[in-house]
This record gives structure tokens, C-alpha cells and sequence, in this order.
């Protein structure tokens, strides 16, 4: 194998939350050095949530969240309102090829870090910025928070049961949207560079960024002057396409009952008549309630009636695997347990497990790629905050022992 | 300028949402694309729309014209001796292949790495399939909610503790097509920046799968830190994180910061609420969500969107909008920045569509051509770019190979 892509590629890592880290989380999966400029006055907010492993917030390296999207990376804390630390950061920079962030518009500028600073150091720096409403526009000064965007791009609007108000992804979809968006910016740039040695600059609206994913919507808007209407799980030109109740889940794990529910898609009327027979009720494919895609739309509630009947009695798991042997597309609408144990993922080696000092070796998720030539591997847990300020200030910044232990005295590093 | 990816040649061969929009990416920065569509009835993306007037035709697909601008489009049957020898040669002709051809269906034609890589040992090739080329779920059926359920996003959604007995709910459209493709895109991006300085190839096996279980969020680390299943029933912690319903319109509330709380009672003329001991910070509003609910919206109910959205984000509280398509469409933001932009194609006229995701300072994102009709670039492509003559190309056109 040779070595991974992005080797020798380093990146000052400014960014927090979540769209930032998934963003610096992709290249240090593709081997760049990503060091996270971290501060302990005002901690990376992922540090501070759930889960924890004894349940209870009782320090900065224990959450299950900021560990997962902190995987190889290394972190740096410094301490800004000391004017060394500064000074330490332009080092960083020196040494890096990429730096990146998320916080809203003006704030790199106001910390001193913004692009025009930046390139007039190092010319031929790749800088991007992923902030929630991107640099210019009237309302370039707003503040993002991930479930907020999720509304405002309008994927809200979009879904949700019939007749009912709007709802949410049920995650912070846009950020990670941009971050892997920015991942392969940032690449496309690095390429460039590659090629012509300039670097340049980018300027990412998450609120953009998600707009292309719901293209349908805005298509039927200014195609047709209509609002699209939301309509649940279905889709016009599939039936059935719904998702189904199962048998809940068997064991306790604690005093709720953990439904369970399996995705079903027919995508003709050959497929609808694999799964009529799958269910036991061949005789379904030609009865003229649901014969024809029309027939079947028409009649869509009944249809729905028909296979919750069937799938009510049965495991999620038994499903899927019964109604695939007849080529179905059925699917486990899973949770994060099921994800845990789910063959496949696991067949293809995809969770990584490495040691964490404080939280002991725990299952996480890995790269959703795989190359056949390039090496690539997580390199380690995610770090405690601050776990390498020593090791980037005297192996990489070219600070000596001294000058570090001086620094740390002084209240620069923190 | 040219793009940033201008010197790239690719061929994809790409149905639907995962390919198309991965090769969109790299196209819409310069890379020369070449898309390969069956014959006869074309990516299956031409069939669901949406359509001017609600009339399906091919060519008047919103959802396909979208995800293959400035690319060239040409026709051809690969499940056929001649068909894949052409392909062969388009192949080894380029850099990067991206496809979404389901494995079973990989095998049955002979799509293969091994295959391509030995006419062409600087091939990218970029395999996007639902759950990936290897593993016990390789040749199992999926449609797009397929996989935003067994990626484990689907189950986060819903109606919640409040409606229990509701499904789950999937996200507007076809989110699990565009997250395997913007992930494919990324790793692809990586393996061209390697063919770059190493001139080695390689092959890239993209599940959409596990693009999908990468961005669960906090939820999936549930289970192996707190043996813990996360699903929508759960109680929101913190409050309020929620969709209201104004005079004009809906408004998602978020006050995840406590100054965020104390600034909105503010702008509501309740400061004293922020002193009420049942809403002293947000996992106190949480746990009385069911009063303090009643409370906002009754507020809440008398105010326009945009009005309360301008005087909260005045005092730095991230509310938003929930924007609607004509919100969108209408946004002074969003036309400041120029994001909207028109194309026009001769059968499905002249429309607005949206822009670049990302604006980069040098190399910029650009709109070269609209999607390609049905095999348009069939003579340029098979006979300017690979010289067959055009006597031969009649005969693969009469037995339905272009």
C-alpha cells in the first residue's frame, strides 16, 4: 500500500462544533496532520455534551460526541488573551497548508487570523471558511446553530406527515453537509495548488450548501409556482414506500419499549408482485386495487393496512432478510444499537476501536470509503484537550523544552 | 479562469441521485464529464421530475437537469460486446470513472477494476453502491429511504414522545443519493490528488451505507458509551429547540445558550422570566417544556417571521425561518450573493435552479452548458473523441448498442 493521500498535508484546525470538525475529520482520514486549535476558557462545545460513559459530565475527553468526529487529530490549547499565544498560532500557520473554520463571518478577521493576514504570511495557504450564512449578503453577521439550519434551507418545510406542520431531520443535517462539502473543497483547492502553486480562499454558506439537496423542491417551485407538499414516507412514483411497524424490540433495556419498524419499497410491479408473494397473498399482484402503480397509489392506505398486518408480527431483522431472499428492497429502520451490531458494517470492518485514556477503548464510526492503493487508517483516539501542546510546540514549532516550560508558566498555554 | 479541476477526464455511469451528483461536483469546477446513459430510456432520474406542467417527458426532468450540468451525455448499452468495448475505450482514455452500478449488476456485465485498471493503470474508479462492495448485504435491493433507514438517520425523525405511534419519518427527497455522492466525491477527490503527484491509480469503494452512519450525529456513541437506544421518542433535553407557528408562517426557536434565553425574553418584554425558577437555565425549560411551551406560542402566534427572525438575530439568538421554496426564492440574502441561477435548456426552457455550493476566490464554480439530452454528444464523443467511423456507428445505432 502507499502512503495515504493527503501525507505531509498539514491543517490548522480552527473550527468547533460539528460541521468544522466532520469537515477536518475527513482529511485527517485521508492522513493530513490536523491539529485543532483548542482553548480550555472556552471548551469546544461537543466536549461539554452527552453521552458520557458514566452519565455524567465530570470532564472535557469523556464525550462520546466529540470523540467520534476528533479521531486522529491532535489538540493545541492556548490561551488568546495572551499575547504569545498568538504568536505561537502564526507559527502553526507557517507550517500548515490549510487552515480552516466555522465560526460566523468576521470572527477569524477579529481574532487576527483572517485571509488577508494569513496570505500576506503564507501566500500559498488553502483557507476556507464554513460559516452559517457565508461572508457577504445582508445577513452575513447571523448567528448558525446546527438544528436551526436544518429549517432555514428548507428541508423543513419540505417534510413531514400529510396535513401536518413542518418537521426536522431529526439532526443537525446541514452541518456535516457542509463539512464534507468543505473536505472536498478544500482537496479540489489542494489540487489546484498542486498544479499551478496558488492558493486561494473559500467562502462556504452552510445555508447554501444544503440548498442543492433539496433541488427537487426548489425545481417544483420555479417550474410550477407551487409549494410542494409534504407526504410522509411515500413518493409518487413508487408504491409501496413506506416504513412499517415490527415487533418491539424483546429485551429491556430500560423501562421504554423500543419500537421497531422496517423500510419497504416496491419500485415496479414486478417487485410488487415478489413482495404480494413474500407476504403470502400472491393473489394481490393481479387484483386491480393495487395491479398498477396508478391502482396501487390510488388505493395507498389499504396497501399500507395489508403489509403492517404482515410486518407487525415479525422482527425487523427476519423481515428484511425474508423480503430480500424475494428481492425486495426492505431495510431495517435502524437505531443505534442496531447500527452497533449490524453485519454488514461490521463484516466490512468499519467501526474503529482505539485506546482512549479516559474513556477506555470504545466502538466508533471509521470512513465510509475505502481505497484500494492508498493506506488510510484513524490514527488514534481523539485527544484530550491539549494532549499534544507539548509535542507541537517543541517537535513541530520548534519551541525548546525551556521556552515551552516558559510559555506554560506564563499563562499562554492553556 | 479556468476551474480548479479543469485538466480531469471522467466517465460516469451514474442512474439517479449518488453518481450523478458526485460527477456534478467535479464537473462544475471544469473537469471534462462524460455521462453514459442506457439507451432508449436513459438515467432513471429523467422519470421522476419534477415536470413543467406536471407532464412527465425525459427531457424536462428538474431533478436530472440539476445533477448534470456541464456535463457531455452520450448513449450506450454496456451489457453488450460492442457496447462495453466502446466503453472500454472511453475508459482508458480518462481519469476517474464514477458509477453507481449495483454490484449484481457490476458482475453480470463484467464491470470490474481489475478489467479497466490493466488497459489504464492511472484509473480512478470510483464504485458508489448502496452497502458497499463487499459484506453480507452486497447484493441487497435499496431504494433511497432504504438507506437513510439502515444508515440510521430515518429513526431519529418523526412525532416524537408525543406521537409514538407514528413512523419514523425520512427527510424530504433523495438525501441518502446526495450524501453518497458528496462523500464519493470526497474520497475520489483524494485519490486524484494521489494519481497527481503518484501517477498511481486505484479503486474506491464508496457504501452510502456508511456515508450515512458517519453523520449520525451524538447519537450512534449512545450505545457504546451509556448502552443507550436513541430514537425520536426521546425527550429533547435542553429548551427550547423548536418549531412555532407565527401569524405568517413557522419560526424554529433555538436558545441553546443561556445569554440566548435571556436576550429572547428580553425581545419578547418578559424579562422576569428569565428569573422564573421552572425556566432558570435549559435543562430546567426542558423539563417544564409542556408549560413553557404554551406560553411562547401564545406569544409567539402574534408575531411575523421575518420581523421576530431580524430583531433575535439583532441581539445574536440563532433563530430561523422555516423557509419556504418561495422564501427561498425571494431571500435579499440569497440574491445578494447571487445563489439562484438561471438555466435554460431547449425543451425544458428557462428556469432557476440552485448555484454554487461553495464560492471559492480563485477557481470558480461556473455553469459551462445545461444537461445533455439523450445520447446529444453521441458523434462528438464516439466519433471526434474515439474516431469510430460514422458508417460503424449507424450499425451499433441500428442494433441499439448508442
Amino acid at each position: 500500500m502507499a502512503k495515504p493521500p493527503l501525507a505531509g498535508i498539514r491543517i490548522c484546525d480552527f473550527t468547533w462544533v460539528w460541521a468544522g470538525p466532520y469537515c477536518t475529520l475527513q482529511l485527517a482520514h485521508l492522513g493530513a496532520d490536523v491539529i485543532r486549535i483548542e482553548t480550555k476558557t472556552r471548551p469546544c462545545v461537543t466536549r461539554m455534551l452527552p453521552p458520557w460513559p458514566d452519565g455524567k459530565f465530570d470532564s472535557l475527553n469523556k464525550s462520546g460526541y466529540f470523540n467520534q468526529y476528533n479521531q486522529g487529530k491532535r489538540s493545541l490549547s492556548l490561551n488568546f488573551k495572551h499575547p504569545e499565544a498568538k504568536e505561537i498560532a502564526w507559527r502553526l500557520i507557517k507550517q500548515s497548508d490549510v487552515v480552516v473554520n466555522n465560526f460566523a463571518a468576521g470572527v477569524i478577521e477579529k481574532m487576527g487570523f483572517g485571509y488577508e493576514a494569513v496570505k500576506k504570511v503564507k501566500p500559498e495557504i488553502v483557507m476556507i471558511s464554513l460559516s452559517g450564512y457565508g461572508d457577504t449578503g445582508p445577513y452575513k453577521d447571523y448567528v448558525a446553530y446546527g438544528p436551526a439550519q436544518v429549517p432555514l434551507s428548507g428541508l423543513s418545510s419540505l417534510t413531514g406527515y400529510k396535513g401536518w406542520p413542518p418537521m426536522h431531520a431529526g439532526f443537525s443535517y446541514a452541518d456535516p453537509n457542509a463539512g464534507v462539502h468543505g473536505a472536498f473543497a478544500i482537496m479540489a483547492a489542494l489540487y489546484h495548488r498542486q498544479r499551478r502553486g496558488e492558493g486561494q480562499y473559500i467562502d462556504m454558506s452552510q445555508w447554501e450548501c444544503a440548498m442543492g439537496l433539496l433541488a427537487e423542491g426548489i425545481l417544483e417551485y420555479t417550474m410550477n409556482g407551487r409549494e410542494p407538499e409534504r407526504n410522509g414516507n411515500r413518493d409518487p412514483w413508487m408504491a409501496p414506500h413506506g416504513i412499517f411497524r415490527c415487533l418491539d424490540l424483546p429485551e429491556k433495556i430500560t423501562d421504554l419499549t423500543i419500537d421497531q419498524w422496517v423500510s419497504i419499497i416496491c419500485a415496479d410491479d414486478a417487485e410488487w408482485a415478489r413482495l404480494a408473494s413474500a407476504i403470502g397473498k400472491p393473489e394481490l399482484a393481479n387484483d386491480l386495487r393495487f395491479k398498477t402503480l396508478a391502482a396501487r397509489k390510488h388505493n395507498e392506505d389499504e396497501l399500507e393496512s395489508i403489509i403492517t398486518a404482515w410486518t407487525s408480527a415479525r422482527r425487523v431483522a427476519d423481515t428484511v432478510a425474508e423480503l430480500q431472499a424475494a428481492k425486495v428492497a426492505a431495510a431495517a429502520c435502524a437505531d443505534n444499537k442496531y447500527i452497533y451490531e449490524d453485519s454488514n458494517l461490521n463484516a466490512r470492518h468499519y467501526f474503529v476501536e482505539r485506546a482512549h485514556p479516559e474513556v477506555g477503548t470504545r466502538r466508533h464510526c471509521g470512513m465510509p470509503w475505502r481505497l484500494s492503493e492508498s493506506a488510510c487508517e484513524v490514527k488514534a483516539a481523539a485527544p484530550c484537550l491539549g494532549q499534544h501542546t507539548e509535542e507541537v510546540l517543541t517537535g513541530l514549532l520548534g519551541y525548546s523544552k525551556s521556552e515551552f516550560e516558559a510559555l506554560k508558566e506564563k499563562g499562554a498555554l492553556d | 479562469m479556468a476551474g480548479a479541476l479543469s485538466n480531469l477526464k471522467i466517465v460516469e455511469l451514474g442512474e439517479l441521485v449518488s453518481a450523478p451528483y458526485c460527477s456534478k461536483l467535479f464537473a462544475d469546477l471544469g473537469a471534462d464529464v462524460v455521462k453514459i446513459e442506457r439507451p432508449g430510456a436513459g438515467d432513471r432520474a429523467r422519470t421522476r421530475g419534477p415536470f413543467p406542467g406536471d407532464t412527465p417527458h425525459p427531457e424536462k426532468s428538474g431533478l436530472f437537469l440539476y445533477l448534470n450540468t456541464n456535463k457531455k451525455g452520450v448513449t450506450l448499452d454496456i451489457s453488450t460486446r460492442d457496447g462495453f468495448a466502446l466503453f472500454e475505450m472511453l475508459v482508458a482514455d480518462a481519469d476517474i470513472l464514477i458509477h453507481n452500478v449495483i454490484p449484481v449488476d457490476m458482475d453480470r456485465v463484467g464491470l470490474s477494476f481489475e478489467r479497466l485498471h490493466a488497459r489504464n493503470p492511472r484509473l480512478v474508479m470510483t464504485s458508489i453502491t448502496p452497502y458497499g462492495l463487499n459484506g453480507p448485504y452486497r447484493d441487497y435491493r435499496a431504494e433511497d429511504m432504504s438507506l437513510w433507514c439502515a444508515g440510521g438517520v430515518c429513526v431519529l425523525n418523526g412525532g416524537g414522545a408525543e406521537h409514538p405511534e407514528l413512523p419514523p419519518l425520512k427527510t424530504f427527497g433523495s438525501q441518502s443519493g446526495f450524501q453518497g455522492g458528496v462523500h464519493g466525491a470526497a474520497a475520489t477527490m483524494a485519490a486524484a490528488f494521489v494519481q497527481l503527484r503518484e501517477g498511481i491509480g486505484q479503486h474506491v469503494d464508496v457504501s452510502v451505507q456508511e456515508s450515512i452512519t458517519s453523520q449520525l450525529e451524538m447519537t450512534f456513541e449512545f450505545w457504546p458509551y451509556m448502552h443507550t437506544v436513541a430514537t425520536r421518542l426521546g425527550q429533547k433535553p435542553i429548551q427550547p429547540v423548536e418549531t412555532m407557528e407565527c401569524k405568517d408562517g413557522y419560526l424554529y426557536l433555538c436558545c441553546i445558550e443561556e445569554h440566548q434565553w435571556r436576550a429572547f425574553v428580553e425581545v419578547m418584554g418578559k424579562p422576569e422570566w428569565a428569573d422564573e425558577e421552572i425556566f432558570k437555565d435549559r435543562l430546567a425549560r426542558g423539563a417544564n417544556w409542556d408549560v413553557l411551551k404554551v406560553l411562547l406560542q401564545e406569544w409567539v402566534s402574534q408575531q411575523t417571521v421575518l420581523d421576530l427572525y431580524k430583531k433575535v438575530q439583532a441581539r445574536r439568538v440563532p433563530f430561523a425561518p422555516v423557509s419556504t421554496m418561495g422564501d427561498l426564492l425571494s431571500s435579499e440574502h440569497l440574491k445578494a450573493r447571487g445563489f439562484f441561477v438561471e438555466i435554460a435548456q431547449p425543451l425544458a426552457g428557462k428556469h432557476r435552479y440552485p448555484g454554487a455550493p461553495l464560492k471559492y476566490q480563485r477557481t470558480p464554480w461556473e455553469l459551462r452548458m445545461p444537461a445533455a439530452t439523450l445520447g446529444q454528444h453521441n458523434n462528438e464523443i464516439f466519433g471526434g473523441r474515439l474516431g469510430i467511423p460514422s458508417a460503424r456507428l449507424e450499425e451499433l445505432k441500428a442494433k441499439g448498442v448508442i
